[in-house]
C-alpha cells in the first residue's frame, strides 16, 4: 500500500497507473436503450464468445432468481441503458474507442419499466417470472388497527444515487500458465476472486487478486461487475494483459447505484405521543437482474423500520422489484438511511399532528433497556443517550433556529467477523486485513492495535494492500465494520503471537520478537450484534430561489472507543457531505422512456465545497464490550443527516418533505406563497 | 492520425515528443511521461482530479490537447517536492488530514498552489470558492480547507515564484 506521504506526492499506485508489457485496453459497447430486443451485432466479442452469467458476491449478495441472472454480455435482450453488449481491445484507449465505433448493434426498442411502484402490480416483463417481484419479504406480525387514538400515514422515497468515488472502477487482468492475476480497485479481493472463479469456471487456486491503491468506493467496489469478468476472459483468450478503466459516463449508467427505495408507512399512537404500532410496505428499485443488493436490501430496510424506538407492534412487507435499470447495489449506508428516513419522517409528522416537539415524541418512545424489535433489530438502551444528545447538540437552545433532529440505530455488518494476518520478519511487521482499505486509513488503527498488543513501535507496522495470495480468506470492508471486526482480528492475532512467544521463551520482549519473527492468521468471528446509536442536528436557510444553505450540521455518535479520533472525524465529515448531497442534489434520473438524464458527475449532483458547511462532530466515547472497545461509524452520517436536514427545511419553508433529493422547484413553488 | 512535434517543459525538464494531435494533455503527462500523480476522475471537466499548472495557471488537463501546451511550461504534483523535502502544501495536507483515499489530492494541491500565490490571505469561503471546480468524495472538504489555510500561513511567497515559472532549475 502506498503510504499517505507517497500519495500526497503523487506517487500512489492506483489501478490506472499499472502498465504491463503488451497490455491492451478494453472498450465496452453498451445498450443505448433501457429495454429492447437485439436484432443483430456485428463486430467485437459478444455473448456467443463468452456465454457466461454473473455471480453475486460481496456486500448484500444474494442467490438470486436463476432465470434472472445477468449475462456478462447481453443475450437476445437488453434490459438497461448501459448494459454491456460487446467488447473490443485496442493497444491504447484511443484505439479501443475507435474500434468500438465500428461495432454495430441493432436493437428494437421495447417499452421499458421505469417506475418500481408501478412495476409491483404490472404484468411481468418476463413470461418466466410470476410477477415483477423478485422475492417478497415479510417481517413482524400483522395486527388489528382498530382502537388506536391516532393514525397517520406517509409515502416516502429515497431516489437512486450514484456512489461516485472520484476514482472510477478499474481492473488489469493478466493470464499466464493457467494462472489469472488481476489488479483491481476494490473493497474485497476475496469477493472478486470468488466471483471470477464462478463466472470463468476456474478453480479459485488459479486466481490471484491484488488490490491497487483504491480511490474511494462507498459500496461500489465490493462486488463483481461484468467488465471485470470480461477483462479476465479476454486476458485469458488473447494471452495478453487487458486493462479496463471506467469512464464517468459509464459509471453513471452501468455501475450499481444505491438507495432507490420507497415506502408506505402507517403509525398508530395514543394522544400523548406514545407509538403503539407501525406498518410498512417497502419497494426496492432492484433493477433488471436478480443478484444485486435489492433482495438483501428489502429485508434489511424492513428490519430497521422501527428505528431506535420501543414499538411493540410492527409489520412490514418488502418487495424488491424489477425495473429496466442497472441493478441496485450498496451505497454508503445501504438500507440504513432509507429505513430511518421512513420512520423518522413519520415521527416528525406525528409530532406535527399532536402539536408536540418532535424531540419529545422521540423521548417518549425510547427506553433505557435493550429492546428486540418485533422486526428483529437489537436496539441498545436509548433514552439516556438521546437525552445526552439533545443537550450536547444544544437542541433546546437552538430551537429558535428551527433545527431538524435525527435519531437512529447503526447496524454494522458485524458478522461473520473478519480475518487478519500478521507477519513479523526482518524487524518489521506486515499486516493484511480481509477487508480492504479504500481511503478510511485502516493503517492507523492497525498501527495502534499492534503497538498495544505487542509493544512494537508504530513506525515498524505496515498495512498491506489486499492480496489473495497473502491472506487465505477474507470478507470485505463495508457496513461500518472494519475498525470493529478487522480490529478484533488484529487484536487476536497479536494475542496469539504473544502467547506463543511466551510459551517458547518464558518472558515477552518486543525486540526479541522482531528478531525471531512470527506469522499468524486469524479469523475472528463476531457473535450477535454490535449496534450503536447516533443523533444529528441540522439548521438551514432557504433563499427566495429555493436554494438551501446548511448552517449548523452537527453529530453526536456513540462510536465506542475511537481508535483514531482524527480518522473518525474525517469519516463523519465525509459522510455528512454525502448525506447533504443525497438530500439536496444527488440523483440518477431517467426520462419516462428510459433515457439517462444524469450523464455527468455534475448532473448527478456530487456536492462541491461551496455548497457545504463546516461540521461539528461530537463523540460519546463509551467502549464497546470488544477488547478493542470499538463500534461502527462510517455510515452514521448518511443515516442521520438526510433526516435532520429534511426536517430543518420543512421547519423553515413549511413544505412537506417526503423524498430525497428535495428538488429546488418544490421549495421554489412554496416560497411564492 | 496526424503526428506533431511538441516541446514542453514539465517540472523544469524539457521534453520533445512526437504525438498524435488528438492526444489529451492528461494522457501525455500520464502515459508518455509516466507522471501518474495526475489523475482522471471524470474526463468531462467536472472533477478537477487532472488539474495541473500551465504557465502557472490551473487547467483541467483532461480537456486540453497536449498540442496546446507546446512551448509552455507545466507543473504537476511530482514537481512540487524538492527532493525528499515535501512542499508546504503537501505537508499541510498530511497535517490536517486533507486526504483520505488521496485520489483528488493532486488536483486539490495544484489548485491550492495557484490560489495561495494569488491570494495568500484567502478566507475559508474564498478557499471553498476556489476549489469548487475540484470534487472530493471522501473528506466533505472541511479538512481540505483547513489544509490550504495552514499551507498559506507556512508558504514564503517569493520562493514559490520559481516553481510555477518553471524555467529555472534549482
Ligand atoms: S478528469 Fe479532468 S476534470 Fe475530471
Ligand atoms: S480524498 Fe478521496 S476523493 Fe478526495
Amino acid at each position: 500500500m502506498s503510504t499517505i506521504e507517497e500519495i500526497v506526492q503523487g506517487k500512489g499506485k492506483f489501478v490506472d497507473d499499472i502498465v504491463l508489457p503488451g497490455m491492451q485496453h478494453m472498450s465496452v459497447i453498451r445498450s443505448n436503450y433501457s429495454r429492447g430486443k437485439i436484432l443483430g451485432i456485428s463486430g467485437g466479442y459478444t455473448f456467443k464468445d463468452f456465454p457466461a452469467y454473473m455471480s453475486s458476491v460481496g456486500e448484500g449478495a444474494s442467490e438470486g432468481e436463476k432465470n434472472m441472472r445477468e449475462p456478462v454480455l447481453a443475450d437476445k435482450y437488453v434490459n438497461y441503458i448501459g448494459e454491456p453488449v460487446a467488447a473490443v481491445l485496442g493497444k491504447n484507449r484511443y484505439e479501443a474507442e475507435d474500434l468500438s465505433e465500428k461495432v454495430e448493434i441493432e436493437i428494437e426498442p421495447l417499452t421499458p419499466m421505469m417506475d418500481p411502484e408501478k412495476s409491483i402490480d404490472a404484468p411481468p416483463v418476463y413470461p418466466y417470472m410470476k410477477s415483477n417481484i423478485y422475492k417478497k419479504v415479510t417481517l413482524g406480525r400483522d395486527f388489528r388497527t382498530d382502537g388506536f387514538e391516532v393514525e397517520i400515514e406517509g409515502h416516502f422515497n429515497n431516489r437512486r444515487v450514484a456512489t461516485n468515488p472520484i476514482e472510477p472502477r478499474g481492473i488489469v487482468a493478466a493470464y499466464e500458465d493457467n494462472q489469472l492475476t488481476v489488479w483491481i480497485s476494490t473493497q474485497s479481493v476475496h469477493s472478486i476472486k470468488e466471483g471470477l472463479s464462478e463466472v470463468l469456471s476456474m478453480p479459485e487456486d488459479n486466481i490471484r487478486v491484488i488490490q491497487a491503491d483504491t480511490g474511494g468506493a462507498f459500496g461500489l467496489k465490493g462486488g463483481l461487475y461484468s467488465e471485470y469478468a470480461l477483462a479476465a476472459f479476454l486476458a485469458k483468450k488473447t494471452g495478453k494483459p487487458v486493462k479496463w478503466i471506467e469512464s464517468r459516463r459509464e459509471h453513471l449508467m452501468a455501475s450499481r447505484p444505491g438507495r432507490g427505495t420507497s415506502a408506505f408507512v402507517k403509525l398508530y399512537a395514543n394522544r400523548s405521543g406514545r407509538i403503539l404500532g407501525m406498518k410498512g410496505k417497502v419497494i426496492v428499485d432492484s433493477g433488471a437482474y436478480s443478484g444485486g443488493s435489492g433482495e438483501f436490501a428489502a429485508r434489511f430496510v424492513g428490519m430497521q423500520m422501527t428505528g431506535p424506538y420501543k414499538i411493540e407492534n410492527a409489520y412490514v412487507e418488502a418487495y424488491p422489484v424489477f425495473t429496466n435499470k442497472v441493478v441496485q447495489g450498496p451505497y454508503r449506508g445501504a438500507g440504513r438511511p432509507e429505513a430511518h428516513f421512513f420512520i423518522e419522517r413519520m415521527i416528525d409528522m406525528l409530532a406535527d399532528k399532536l402539536k408536540m416537539d418532535p424531540v419529545d415524541v422521540r423521548l417518549i418512545n425510547t427506553v433505557n433497556s435493550e429492546f428486540k424489535s418485533p422486526l428483529g433489530m437489537d436496539v441498545p438502551p436509548a433514552k439516556e443517550f438521546l437525552e445526552e444528545a439533545i443537550s450536547k447538540l444544544n437542541y433546546r437552545k437552538l430551537y429558535k433556529e428551527k433545527p431538524g433532529f435525527a435519531f437512529f440505530v447503526l447496524v454494522p455488518a458485524f458478522q461473520p467477523g473478519e480475518t487478519a494476518r500478521i507477519k513479523i520478519e526482518n524487524n518489521e511487521v506486515k499486516v493484511w486485513l480481509g477487508g480492504n482499505t479504500h481511503g478510511q486509513r485502516h493503517d492507523i488503527f492497525v498501527k495502534t492495535l499492534v503497538n498495544e498488543g505487542l509493544g512494537i513501535n508504530r513506525d515498524l507496522v505496515h498495512l498491506q494492500l489486499g492480496d489473495t495470495s497473502m491472506l487465505k480468506s477474507g470478507i470485505g470492508s463495508w457496513g461500518s465494520r472494519s475498525a470493529m471486526v478487522g480490529g478484533m482480528a488484529v487484536h487476536e492475532a497479536c494475542k496469539k503471537i504473544k502467547q506463543a512467544f511466551i510459551a517458547k521463551n518464558g518472558i515477552y520482549s518486543a525486540d526479541a520478537l522482531l528478531k525471531e519473527g512470527a506469522d499468524e492468521f486469524v479469523h475472528w468471528r463476531g457473535e450477535g450484534t454490535m449496534n450503536s446509536l447516533g443523533c444529528n442536528l441540522v439548521t438551514c436557510e432557504v433563499n427566495d430561489r429555493g436554494q438551501v444553505k446548511v448552517k449548523e450540521c452537527a453529530a453526536y455518535y456513540d462510536v465506542g472507543r475511537a481508535l483514531s479520533p482524527e480518522v473518525v472525524r474525517g469519516q463523519v465529515s465525509g459522510g455528512m457531505a454525502q448525506g447533504i448531497g443525497q438530500t439536496l442534489y444527488e440523483e440518477i434520473m431517467y426520462s419516462d422512456d428510459g433515457q439517462l438524464l444524469t450523464a455527468s458527475i455534475a448532473d448527478a449532483g456530487v456536492p462541491i465545497a461551496s455548497q457545504l458547511p463546516e461540521y461539528k462532530v461530537l463523540l460519546s466515547n463509551t467502549r464497546s464490550n470488544l477488547a478493542t472497545g470499538a463500534k461502527g461509524v462510517g455510515e452514521s452520517p448518511t443515516i442521520g443527516v438526510p433526516i435532520a436536514l429534511s426536517r430543518a427545511i420543512e421547519n423553515v419553508t413549511g413544505v412537506k418533505i417526503t423524498e430525497t433529493p428535495i428538488r429546488q422547484e418544490l421549495l421554489l413553488r412554496s416560497m411564492k406563497h | 492520425m496526424s503526428v506533431n512535434k511538441i516541446k514542453v517543459t514539465v517540472n523544469n525538464k524539457v521534453f520533445e515528443e512526437e504525438i498524435d494531435s488528438r492526444l489529451l494533455l492528461v494522457d501525455f503527462i500520464r502515459e508518455n511521461l509516466g507522471l501518474t500523480g495526475t489523475h482522471v476522475g471524470c474526463d468531462t471537466t467536472n472533477c478537477g482530479a487532472c488539474t495541473v499548472l500551465l504557465d502557472g495557471k490551473p487547467v483541467k488537463s483532461c480537456t486540453v490537447f497536449a498540442l496546446q501546451a507546446n512551448g509552455k511550461s507545466i507543473t504537476t504534483i511530482e514537481g512540487l517536492s524538492h527532493g525528499k523535502e515535501m512542499h508546504p502544501i503537501q505537508k499541510a495536507f498530511l497535517d490536517k488530514n486533507g486526504l483520505q483515499c488521496g485520489y483528488c489530492t493532486a488536483g486539490m494541491i495544484m489548485i491550492a498552489h495557484w490560489l495561495i500565490r494569488k491570494n495568500p490571505e484567502a478566507t475559508r469561503d474564498e478557499i471553498r470558492e476556489a476549489i469548487s471546480g475540484n470534487l472530493c468524495r471522501c473528506t466533505g472538504y472541511d479538512s481540505i480547507v483547513d489544509s490550504i489555510q495552514e499551507a498559506s500561513q507556512n508558504m514564503i511567497p517569493e520562493e514559490e515564484e520559481d516553481i510555477t515559472a518553471g524555467q529555472r532549475g534549482r
